[in-house]
């Protein structure tokens, strides 16, 4: 880039009072219309999570976890149980099993209903974020029903799970889902048909699948590529129902562009990515099976450790989300924690994407990309 | 697009909003009436002395240090006086599970601003009693 052109640039702060800017803070610098340079700041949203996991005992941990993302949060929480019953080889009932893959799917078709939603407000069209977000009441409608409350739903807990489904947290989990397979084609046209959307994401924020592992994408951004990574069926792990349901890893190729996605095909694999979740569900739910839903050892287990460490990780909405504990022999607290959240590789891949586009393709390509400022400041 | 179609959206529009005419608003007259709220919901508490044995075990497992105990007052012959900071509670629910002599439970009262800071620290008076009854008026619609 000739020093010329950068005589009339000017350094633009996207955040963190910008209305989209919830939590983070992008810098920009702009030449006229187009974007030269895109320098993301984290640090906005630190919470200091993998101190205070250092603090809780191994009960309390996961309701740090599920604060990480609200949106997400039986996805969340999961890791951090996961890997506290790795170490405490706790064996978990199966119908726990079925009941924490079925509340997993859920969280992420709410995230989905939310991101759908979030997606359309900024860019404008204010019709289709407030429709989503109707559905999206029914989800949590069955979140309240099931566990007691909202977002923070604390369901997940080492051993299995706090709440048993009752006849009418079920009739509320059939109602979200039938009114959402209901409505979706209905508003998949009304999404795609629209020319002015079509313009604003077509060709948007192109990478291809090269420069997506370069950043270190996982998810759905990956997905929409064509490349069907996906941990549920790549390492499926034995302490959720995966095995029991056939179902399609789902991926979005475009055939103008192969191997390459733009934030029109991003949008595309989270329609199939709710879908994926209506069916992983709609097969469960005939299939959960009698018995308790906590091993009744689990609870003395959790409350002293041996030593060891653990890796637990899970297919999140946003992507891979991992977490690694160590622990002290007969500890009652984590020796350190290491959380690595999916969307910390999409916010700064967006230091190559957006350069060379123009101002207001950048909230585009951002909220393409789904990120959540929890999980990268942590 | 011809004439006929524009007037039946016409009176496709005039259909919806006839119907919206007759129709309960969506809303609440807060604080008035509110919502039902399901069984689960994790409002404020209430502590049954009667059958508390001061085992400490919900003070333990509170991730936020939120209730303090005092062994002192007694009422019963093993109770204890609970004290709750509602300005840190996260509503979790972990003190409620660890509770394992039915002497705390949830209430389905969720709306508990107050004017001070001081006045949502709860104190044994406070927390184990209601100050009105929680599904008296919940689900009730005036209009």
């Amino acid at each position: 880039m000739s020093p010329d052109i950068l005589e009339d640039a000017m350094e633009l702060w996207f955040g963190p009072q910008h209305v989209s800017a919830h939590g983070w803070a992008t810098k920009l610098t702009l030449v006229g219309d187009y974007v030269v340079e895109c320098d993301p700041n984290a640090g906005y949203f630190h919470r200091s999570a993998e101190k205070v996991l250092e603090y809780k005992n191994f009960r309390q941990g996961a309701l740090i976890l599920e604060r990480m993302c609200m949106l997400e949060a039986f996805l969340a929480e999961y890791p951090y149980v996961a890997a506290v019953e790795k170490i405490a080889e706790i064996e978990v009932p199966e119908r726990a099993k079925v009941m924490r893959t079925i509340m997993m799917e859920m969280s992420r078709l709410h995230s989905i209903q939310f991101w759908w939603g979030q997606f359309n407000a900024e860019l404008g069209f204010f019709t289709m974020a407030l429709w989503p977000w109707v559905d999206r009441e029914y989800s949590l409608d069955a979140f309240e029903e099931l566990t007691g409350s909202r977002h923070t739903v604390s369901y997940s807990t080492p051993g299995g799970v706090k709440y048993d489904f009752t006849e009418k947290s079920m009739k509320q989990l059939n109602r979200a889902l039938d009114r959402f397979e209901d409505r979706l084609p209905k508003f998949r046209d009304m999404q795609m048909g629209s020319p002015t959307f079509r313009a604003r994401t077509e060709n948007i924020g192109l990478y291809d699948v090269k420069q997506g592992l370069k950043w270190g994408l996982s998810g759905p951004p990956m997905k929409a590529c064509g490349i069907p990574m996906d941990l549920r069926k790549d390492d499926p792990d034995p302490n959720l129902a995966y095995d029991m349901v056939d179902w399609e890893v789902p991926i979005t190729e475009n055939p103008e562009h192969p191997g390459q996605s733009d934030a029109l095909d991003r949008m595309e694999q989270r329609f199939a990515e709710a879908e994926t979740a209506c069916e992983i569900i709609k097969q469960l739910i005939p299939q959960i099976p009698e018995g308790p839903i906590i091993d009744p050892k689990a609870r003395g287990k959790a409350n002293r450790l041996p030593e060891g460490e653990a890796y637990a990780r899970v297919e999140g909405t946003r992507g891979i989300t991992t977490l690694w504990l160590k622990t002290q022999d007969k500890a009652q607290t984590a020796y350190r924690a290491k959380i690595r959240g999916p969307c910390i590789a999409s916010y700064y891949a967006l230091k190559d994407l957006v350069p060379g586009s123009k101002f207001a393709d950048f909230i585009v390509i951002f909220g393409s990309l789904d990120p959540y400022p929890g999980w990268w400041d942590r | 697009m011809g004439f006929f179609s524009v007037l039946g959206d016409f009176f496709q529009i005039l259909k919806h909003t006839f119907r919206q005419v007759f129709k309960r608003p969506f809303t609440y007259f807060y604080p008035f009436e509110d919502r039902e709220y399901p069984e689960r919901t994790r409002g404020r508490h209430i502590h049954v002395r009667k059958s508390c044995t001061a085992c400490a075990q919900c003070v333990r497992i509170c991730p936020v240090v939120a209730i303090r105990m005092d062994k002192e007052d007694k009422k019963y012959e093993k109770d204890c006086a609970l004290y709750f900071d509602y300005t840190r509670c996260v509503f979790c629910g972990l003190c409620v599970q660890a509770c394992k002599f039915e002497a705390l439970f949830h209430t389905p009262v969720v709306d508990m601003s107050e004017g001070d800071r001081e006045d949502l620290i709860y104190g044994p008076e406070k927390i184990e009693t209601l100050d009105r009854e929680p599904l008296k008026w919940r689900g009730r619609r005036f209009r």
